[in-house]
């Protein structure tokens, strides 16, 4: 109980953060809502109030307030798909980029839109996103299983072979996307910045739900097992005896993950390193147990996300950093930081 | 650990320093706009040939926002807000200026941000932009139309007075299009706005073989065997001017290189294919008429 206590407790402390920060984002940006705050025309809106002006509507509400919920949404599920595969891997450097799922994502994404452009227009919106959401799962999984395949023999996986079929996915997605963008004259493809270093600038509702739905699917199965990650981590035959299906936690964790770094990648290109930085920083604080890093990390990946894309939005007023250099730029010493620590175990 | 601290504390520092200079500029604009507007439109243009046409017709007062392609009038640097490139705009500084009308050119828009805008609920119109006379003027007249102005004849009128200066060339010479940004080096194919630029000025494209800008590679540059290098201003600058022109990849083994045939022009002349096509189409046969003596 005492430990369950103590999670809820940080828990708390780092949802006041993230609604703190939501605070912030909402009050930045170019739009002046003619000396009006934001929060009350937002309040206003809220409470279906007609003579709200369109813009000032517009901007709050589908603009500023649609992005920080994708912010959110995305941070977090970045966040737990690291979390998530550190524990399938037993290793703190398997994240979704540099394990080439993103990669993978990104390629079958840009392949549906490539190929979805010739029949998208007759298709409802929900579906037209879905089916973007739905080639980047798969492009996710199959990365996933390859790697898996690859790298891991006996329960015991090659660190070295894993982040290597990491570079090769990237590599080879890398050069097809590529190449889709340079046939694709008419826009149909948005270009390789998006695709490489994200952006969360194309966010709308529709795209919020679908997330939304994804990541209430994914957590309900993923958040509760961090005992049986703990246990994992003491060897699988020990986790086994422990009364864990084994097989079936790591096929969940590898359909799920997908699953999330799928659509994330999917609405918002190629996001780097959250799934890095988040889970080092909570094991610095909580080593490595599972049941409070799991939890955390949903809540904390939108802190550091949410944060990071106001940056990017404010900096370089009127026009916007892509988001993926921020987190690069937090995440490139980290790695390094994680290599030189585990130099001897790797 | 320290190293976020750092990392943080170096991006709160760059960012507070662009709130001051933010705060700073809001200022200056405010003091600017001596003529009165001709309507209470407030328009953003988001490609340098609608800003031009705008402004032509004598609704430049009425520009609130651009993009970074409208380089001309120079006076909109003090009037308008500079929203940067099309590419990378987002919708909020576009709804920062209230605009009441948005102008876009199919060639630059993004189908994302297109989408935003109209959901934004704010008048957009996007024009399909030709690159050729006939196109511009169909531009100009549609413009014309979407900001309710209907003497835009003296425009048109203005675009052939100009053609008719255009001298014809003996031998038409072959001219490469090198777009230099960086070390990026990319040739105009055809389908482009310097492609038919340089034929409207009595010149001939030395690449045929593709549509839109592509790679510059040696070979190709050899086999194209211009007479004569076109560039941006601005481009030529960066690539290091003619001696820079001279060094690039293939160029010393064509006629151009060899005649030391390198010529520059604005870039927003040349692109824009707005009011000014003809002034650019005789300025640049006043070139070619030069480099082919």
């Amino acid at each position: 109980m005492k430990t369950q206590s103590k999670l809820y407790f940080y828990l708390t402390i780092s949802t006041i953060l993230l609604v703190i920060i939501a605070v912030w984002s909402l009050n930045t940006g170019v739009y002046n809502f003619n000396g009006a705050s934001p929060y009350k025309i937002l309040w206003e809106v809220i409470k279906g109030n007609e003579n709200v002006s369109l813009s000032d509507k517009y901007v709050i509400w589908d603009v500023r307030a649609a992005r920080i919920i994708m912010a959110i949404l995305i941070g977090s599920m970045l966040a737990v798909s690291g979390t998530g595969l550190q524990g399938l891997f037993k290793n703190p450097l398997a994240t979704g980029d540099l394990i080439g799922l993103t990669s993978g994502a990104t390629l079958l994404a840009a392949i549906a839109i490539v190929l979805g452009g010739y029949f998208k227009q007759y298709l409802p919106e929900v579906i037209q996103f879905s089916l973007v959401g739905i080639s980047a799962f798969i492009g996710a999984f199959l990365s996933m299983m390859l790697v898996y395949r690859i790298s891991t023999s006996g329960g015991k996986t090659n660190v070295v072979m894993m982040l290597l079929t990491g570079v090769a996915i990237t590599a080879i997605g890398f050069s097809i996307t590529g190449f889709l963008i340079y046939i694709s004259k008419d826009e149909q493809l948005r270009d390789l910045t998006f695709w490489n270093l994200g952006s969360l600038a194309a966010a709308t509702w529709t795209k919020n739900i679908v997330l939304g739905i994804v990541l209430i699917i994914s957590y309900v199965i993923l958040i509760p097992k961090g005992k049986a990650l703990n246990a994992m981590m003491l060897g699988e035959k020990d986790a086994q005896h422990l009364g864990i299906n084994v097989e079936r936690l790591k096929k969940q964790i590898i359909v799920i993950v997908a699953l999330m770094v799928g659509t994330s990648v999917g609405f918002s290109g190629t996001i780097g390193f959250v799934g890095l930085i988040v889970p080092y920083i909570l094991r610095l604080l909580f080593k490595s147990n599972y049941a409070f890093i799991l939890p955390l990390s949903a809540v904390c990946g939108s802190v550091l996300l949410l944060t990071a894309d106001t940056f990017s939005r404010s900096i370089v007023e009127p026009s916007e950093l892509p988001i993926g250099i921020l987190t690069a730029l937090m995440g490139g010493p980290i790695f390094i930081a994680i290599l030189i620590k585990f130099k001897k175990s790797l | 650990m320290k190293k976020i601290v750092l990392v943080v504390s170096v991006l709160l520092a760059v960012y507070s320093c662009k709130k001051a200079e933010g705060a700073k500029q809001e200022n200056t604009t405010e003091a600017v706009s001596s003529e009165t507007p001709k309507s209470n439109n407030k328009i953003v243009t988001l490609s340098g040939g609608i800003t031009e046409i705008v402004s032509a017709l004598g609704h430049e007062k009425e520009i609130v926002g651009t993009d970074v392609t409208s380089t001309y009038p120079e006076s909109l640097k003090t009037t308008a807000k500079n929203l940067g490139h099309v590419r990378s705009i987002t919708i909020e500084p576009i709804m920062a200026v209230n605009p009441t009308l948005i102008l876009a050119s199919d060639k630059d828009i993004n189908p994302e941000l297109m989408g935003k805008i109209k959901s934004s609920g704010i008048k957009a119109e996007v024009f399909k932009q030709e690159y050729s006379v006939e196109g511009t003027k169909k531009l100009i007249e549609q413009v014309a139309k979407a900001i309710g102005n209907t003497d835009y004849q003296k425009l048109n009128d203005k675009i052939d007075a100009d053609l008719k200066q255009v001298q014809p060339l003996a031998k038409k010479p072959k001219v490469l299009f090198i777009y230099a940004r960086g070390n990026m080096l990319m040739v105009s194919g055809t389908k482009t706005p310097m492609d038919a630029l340089i034929t409207l000025a009595g010149g001939q494209n030395a690449v045929t073989e593709f549509e839109d800008f592509k790679p510059l590679t040696p070979e190709a540059v050899v086999k194209a065997n211009p007479d004569v290098l076109f560039f941006f201003s601005s481009g030529l600058e960066g690539a290091g001017g003619n001696e820079g022109a001279l060094k690039m990849p293939g160029v010393s083994q064509t006629n151009a290189g060899k005649n030391k045939k390198i010529i520059a022009m604005d870039g927003g002349l040349v692109s824009g294919f707005g009011p000014r096509v003809g002034e650019a189409a005789v300025g640049l046969n006043k070139l070619l008429i030069e480099n082919t003596k």
